[in-house]
């Protein structure tokens, strides 16, 4: 089922969660919400499953307006941060939970529910544990039973709130790949919040960028990742460098009598080398090595004082056999400039 | 406690005990024996003197001052009363709970106060209240007398001021529970289709269903034991509106000892049973609350 969620305004107090968002989800998709603390998305994600309401806007499931419908009503399947699984009940009872609450004539036949409970606890490789309380669990099969409950009652979408937020860094890991081949499975449009940009590039099949209650870019995770709308946007899909510069015709200048202009380089677009090159490059002093890990992290300080981190390939490093305090030139490969405004200030 | 143990610096490590909070020898034998005297002579003293008076003067003596037909109406007025105001406070402690751990609402802060008013003020003004507003010369005085409806001196009476001493246990019982569990599986059972009525049955009933039994039992003994309030409405009828203790006190100025002491028997053991059932609930609700998870932990 498609979801548009159209002109939503939401205030609680003073405060602006939400201010004229537009969003619209094509049937079928995978798509995050992402974005810092406090920037609307789980607001949001809390209006489209009618746990909240908007001050104003519209919500429409395949074009239906339902702004007016309770969460009972709208069929959706929500899977909470912290699982919500009921706690008196076994693993088996929650998931069956939505079917035993139909009315009576909706209601499926204790076989029928059964099967169905068996089906879904197949597909979240939970089988032996079918009569475990929740307090039994590890977090990750905690959540995959509440995603398993969620699914029960065939939702026309499933929402996800920070679902892998509170599991640990590996569980997190293997947990969103799974939830990306179970998507690719069922084919249910879902929209999962997250403030984890890592885990939205790598699940969604869309991307929306939020921040204080705006979308700043919707798009593919390759489109928001290489084609930043705004700097935000850049700045929060991973490392940057900041710089202030000024821009002629088709020349930029870093850091020369700046005109209001600001120039981002993620660390992995410079190179370093010993010798200037012909093309653009900046003196620097290297003041720290890390090479642990896939790309070794150089710390270095910039001719006019300002520190810049560059991320090399192992080869390239050990090939060019950098010292500590050695002068050097960086070469940016690639930057992206944005007219200076006041988002800069908020840059992580 | 974890027996974290450790030599005490400064001092020879093994002559002393290991413990950091653990006293001297003779510090703990007359701490124990000063806790012990003082249950002794405060608790376990006053209850056994009840059951020995009470059966002082033989068995037959103690079954008949409880068959006497004061005593039984006594008793019966007393599960009347508990048996109206126990329910009642148990669904307003329930609704009330519900109400302020579930939802922000102005004047919260003030209905926790109202609710927690019966605690703060005497008995006996309670029921001085009810005189002033039910008596003959009270409030609704003449209105209730023109329609030939007792309320002062007569069982409503009686189980009003009762409902009112008894109004906070149950809710206060449940208020910090419930807000500690927080509304997200309601908003799941919401999600999955469940009514209201079917949320609050299968969902929220379950999870303060310890706290409410304790609550009720707390209510209950309150309910039955309540003197003061009780004292000022009923007009000591006998027969008629004694409720059990004020049944004893009749008996006791009465200087019938024994049967004064078999009926207060009653309540005696009524207090023991409490303290049974509370010990049980505590401890199934202890087991519950290991249950739930610790959240803010996890969530780091």
């Amino acid at each position: 089922m498609s979801i548009e969620a159209i002109n939503i305004t939401k205030k609680f107090g003073h405060f602006t969660a939400l201010n004229n968002v537009d969003l619209q989800i094509p049937r079928g998709e995978l798509v995050a919400l992402l974005g810092p603390s406090g920037s609307g998305k789980t607001t949001l994600l809390r209006i489209i499953a009618g746990l909240e309401f908007p001050d104003s806007g519209t919500v429409r499931f395949d074009g239906n307006d339902i702004s007016d419908r309770t969460a009972r009503e709208r069929r959706v399947g929500f899977v909470f941060q912290h699982y919500a699984l009921f706690r008196h009940m076994t693993v088996f009872e929650n998931i069956a939970f939505g079917l035993r609450v139909r009315p009576r004539e909706f209601r499926p036949q204790r076989a029928q529910i059964r099967a169905k409970v068996q089906e879904l606890l197949k597909l979240i490789q939970l089988e032996n544990l079918a009569d475990r309380f929740p307090s039994q669990l590890s977090g990750g099969q905690r959540q995959r039973v509440a995603l398993a409950r969620a699914l029960a009652v065939e939702p026309s979408v499933l929402l996800l709130d920070e679902p892998f937020g509170a599991l640990d860094a590996k569980v997190r890991l293997e947990l969103r790949r799974w939830l990306r081949q179970l998507h690719d499975e069922i084919h249910i449009t879902s929209v999962f919040v997250t403030h984890d940009q890592e885990e939205a590039l790598e699940v969604a099949d869309r991307v929306v960028v939020m921040n204080e209650g705006r979308i700043e870019q919707v798009g593919s995770p390759d489109e928001v990742y290489n084609h930043p709308a705004s700097p935000f946007v850049y700045n929060f899909l991973g490392n940057v460098n900041l710089f202030h510069g000024r821009v002629e015709e088709d020349m930029t200048y870093i850091h020369e009598a700046a005109t209001g202009h600001v120039v981002y380089v993620r660390p992995h677009l410079l190179d370093i080398a010993r010798l200037p090159s012909g093309g653009s490059h900046f003196r620097a002093r290297i003041k720290h090595i890390n090479a642990a890990g896939p790309l070794v992290k150089v710390e270095a300080i910039a001719e006019w004082g300002d520190p810049v981190r560059v991320e090399l390939p192992q080869e390239r490093f050990r090939s060019l056999q950098l010292m500590k305090n050695e002068q050097v030139f960086i070469i940016p490969k690639d930057v992206k400039v944005f007219p200076a405004r006041k988002e800069m200030a908020r840059a992580k | 406690m974890a027996s974290i143990t450790f030599p005490n610096p400064g001092l020879p490590a093994a002559a002393h005990a290991t413990h950091a909070t653990t006293e001297r020898g003779w510090v703990r034998w007359t701490l124990i024996a000063v806790a012990v005297t003082f249950l002794g002579v405060f608790l376990f003293l006053p209850l056994a003197v009840v059951f020995s008076s009470a059966l002082e003067k033989g068995f037959a003596v103690y079954l008949a001052a409880l068959r006497e037909p004061d005593a039984m109406a006594a008793i019966k007025l007393t599960l009347i009363a508990a048996g109206i105001a126990v329910p009642l406070n148990m669904v307003f402690g329930v609704a009330a709970a519900w109400a302020i751990g579930k939802f922000e609402f102005t004047g919260k802060s003030l209905l926790v106060t109202l609710i927690d008013l019966p605690f703060s003020v005497s008995p006996v003004v309670s029921g001085l209240v009810y005189v002033l507003i039910f008596g003959l010369q009270g409030l609704l005085g003449p209105w209730l007398a023109a329609h030939d409806i007792k309320v002062i001196f007569a069982v409503p009476g009686i189980v009003l001021a009762t409902i009112f001493v008894t109004f906070p246990f149950v809710a206060r019982e449940l208020i910090p529970l419930v807000e500690a569990q927080g509304t997200e599986e309601e908003e799941a059972a919401i999600t999955l289709g469940a009514s209201g009525f079917q949320t609050f049955w299968r969902v929220t009933l379950p999870n303060i269903k310890w706290g409410l039994l304790y609550g009720v039992i707390l209510c209950n003994a309150r309910a039955m034991g309540e003197f003061g309030a009780v004292s000022v409405v009923s007009g000591h009828i006998r027969g008629r509106t004694n409720t059990m203790p004020l049944h004893i006190e009749i008996l006791y100025n009465e200087y019938q000892f024994a049967p004064a002491f078999a009926v207060a028997s009653l309540l005696a053991l009524l207090a023991l049973a409490t303290l049974l059932a509370k010990t049980v609930v505590e401890w199934k609700a202890r087991q519950q609350a290991a249950e739930l998870e610790p959240r803010s932990g996890e969530a780091l």
